[in-house]
């Protein structure tokens, strides 16, 4: 067999890639088809994220990959092992070092900033699936901007359970144009999608679609004028371990009852020293 | 191994028994004969894994401890990182040199009916007897393999089968750009000949019984060998890279007016895999035929003749990798799923 070349896909593929990224940046919100590659991780276990990071990497970028907000996760670390040992390129897990940051299902709790990167992994990247399965009248659909089928489902919800059933993926218009899926993030991640400094890229492996949303951009959940966006809370509880009560919550049921610790680990060591300081 | 009428081929299904063991002893190909007894196994992964190598299917194979799915995943990775050199001549399938070649439409067909290595004419018994040994039927040609034109040939010249008009300068490719509906059928058929049999045998199966209204009737099924060929980049002169094994065949559907001239034709769908894997190829026939000539039939709302059904969902590689993610944690997600149904429940109960 052949030497591993740096970072795995041939040099066509990854120039396919970026041009697709260039494409998706400057049509915020629009989804880009690609020839997506095989990864050596399964299509539907981030190889969109992946092929993303790896076709914009460069020796001097410092990686960062978490899986429910955590760099300890299964996933996290297989992506990170596989990554490094494609491109040899150094690893953090601290938020603020990474200037490329892959994730699964979470944004991170510290606030990104114009050097970074962060590039989701994304199962389902048309919005208009659950509507409309049809991919040639989803391109229609967003094309006129017709989105009173997600309206109606927003709206049969909100009559028979007060608000949308929809605790993932919410809807978001991106730049006030196409509607766009943002990835199986919590609510509580959608308001900061908005106006983030980091440019957020999107890739679909199984799907074979990329997207993104470049830096400062208008990003808004598709809500009723008089209905209120609701976003996960966790009233009363606090992290166990480092003490934050304004962050994302995971809830984990143990013998003595359920506890609460920071789904971001990063942040959840942060605020832990912090707090050590202070005492 | 020929023979003239289905009945009085006892001497051919004899013949064909005793070859198909021969061909799963080793040899039957030459040196580079993978583990005999994985054969069909290596043959299924190389189509499904789109790379024909038989080597890194044996491997592959035994990295994935015996579970097809899996070890096509193995080719498929291992092609992320080739670059292509280039692109091969098309293969004709009259240039197959045959070693088996059947045809459920005539009773006679020119050049015969080969029975070649099949599984078809054995009982199902585990047995360590072998009936039939080492027999070679008299007056049988002593090389089992030969070129053969179509079943479908005569019926051709005739004009009775229908030409797809061809919109296309040349065939699609889905690995280098994702398709966009509407598809073009060069798409739908790389995607079928790359496709998971089992996948592609259940959709093709729903249009034989009751979802749709596909009747085929099996025109020319040939495994062989093809020879494959390309221009070399550099000298421009054609060069031949090797041959591989493949299985092709032309399914006979129902006839229809032809938008050309109006006059009434026969529609035909095609089926062509790396290997020798029958139902794969019989499989992607028939679904070509459900998507292509939709309106020949009642069933055209079906899931076989759908298009956009077949295009996102026969791939192993990609409906096998999203199953099994969903053992990875979800923490996240199912939080937020508890927090709208407490919400919901609230308003609701």
């Amino acid at each position: 067999m052949t030497e591993i070349r740096f970072a795995i896909l041939d040099e066509d593929a990854k120039k396919e890639i970026r041009r697709a990224l260039l494409k998706a940046v400057s049509l915020p919100g629009y989804i880009v088809p690609f020839a997506s590659r095989e990864m050596p991780v399964a299509r539907g276990w981030g190889t969109g994220g992946m092929q993303i990071t790896l076709s914009i990497i460069v020796e001097e970028d410092v990686l960062k990959v978490i899986d429910q907000g955590c760099d300890g996760s299964v996933n996290a670390v297989n992506i990170r092992d596989f990554i490094v040992a494609a491109t040899g390129v150094e690893t953090s897990a601290h938020t603020d070092e990474a200037s490329l940051i892959q994730t699964r299902h979470r944004i991170p709790e510290r606030p990104l900033t114009e050097e970074q990167i962060l590039v989701f992994q994304v199962p389902y990247p048309e919005v208009l699936t659950t509507v409309e399965p049809d991919t040639g009248r989803q391109k229609q659909i967003h094309a006129h901007r017709e989105y009173s089928r997600l309206w109606v489902l927003l709206y049969e919800d909100t009559a028979q359970f007060g608000e949308s059933r929809i605790s993932n993926r919410y809807p978001v218009e991106v730049n006030g144009h196409f509607v766009m899926d943002p990835s199986p993030i919590p609510r509580y991640d959608i308001p900061r999608l908005d106006n983030n400094p980091a440019l957020l890229l999107f890739g679909a492996g199984r799907e074979k679609r990329i997207y993104a949303i470049p830096p400062y951009t208008r990003v808004k959940p598709l809500v009723f004028e008089d209905r209120p966006f609701l976003v996960e809370s966790f009233p009363g509880q606090c992290c166990e371990r480092c003490g934050a009560n304004n962050v994302f919550l995971d809830e984990v049921h143990g013998e003595d009852g359920v506890h609460y610790f920071c789904s971001d680990t990063d942040y959840c060591d942060n605020h832990q020293k912090r707090t050590d300081h202070a005492a | 191994m020929s023979y003239v009428a289905v009945k009085g081929g006892i001497d051919a299904i004899r013949a064909s028994r005793s070859l198909y063991r021969k061909m799963l002893a080793g040899g039957f190909f030459g040196d580079e004969a993978p583990h005999p007894t994985q054969l069909l196994a290596i043959d299924r992964i190389m189509s499904e894994g789109a790379l024909y190598s038989q080597q890194l299917a044996r491997q592959a194979i035994d990295e994935a401890g015996g579970d097809l799915l899996e070890a096509a995943f193995y080719l498929r990775a291992h092609r992320s990182t080739c670059r292509r050199a280039g692109v091969a001549d098309p293969i004709e399938t009259g240039d197959i040199r045959c070693m088996r070649r059947i045809s459920a439409t005539f009773k006679d067909i020119v050049g015969g009916q080969v029975l070649g290595p099949s599984s078809d004419y054995l009982v199902k018994l585990f047995s360590r007897e072998q009936p039939d040994g080492e027999y070679c039927p008299p007056g049988s040609a002593q090389t089992p393999v030969q070129r053969l034109p179509s079943a479908l040939g005569e019926l051709r010249k005739q004009g009775m089968i229908m030409v797809p008009e061809v919109y296309e300068e040349s065939p699609f490719d889905i690995t280098r750009y994702s398709p966009q509906s509407p598809y073009p059928r060069s798409a739908l058929m790389q995607m079928m000949a790359r496709g998971e049999t089992g996948a592609m045998l259940a959709f093709a199966y729903t249009s034989m019984r009751g979802y749709g209204d596909v009747h085929p009737t099996i025109g020319d099924l040939r495994l062989g060998m093809a020879e494959v060929t390309c221009t070399h980049p550099f000298t421009g002169n054609r060069v031949r890279v090797g041959e591989i094994r493949v299985t092709a065949v032309e399914t006979v559907g129902a006839f229809k007016k032809d938008p050309a001239d109006g006059k009434l034709r026969l529609a035909t769908g095609f089926g062509f895999c790396f290997g020798f894997n029958e139902t794969k190829a019989i499989a992607m026939s028939i679904l070509d035929l459900a998507l292509t000539y939709p309106g020949y039939s009642i069933g055209e709302s079906g899931p076989a003749a759908s298009s956009e059904m077949i295009m996102h969902h026969i791939d192993g590689v990609e409906s096998m990798g999203f199953t099994n993610h969903f053992k990875l944690p979800h923490y996240v997600t199912f939080q937020a799923d508890l927090q709208t149904y407490a919400r919901a429940k609230k308003h609701h109960d």
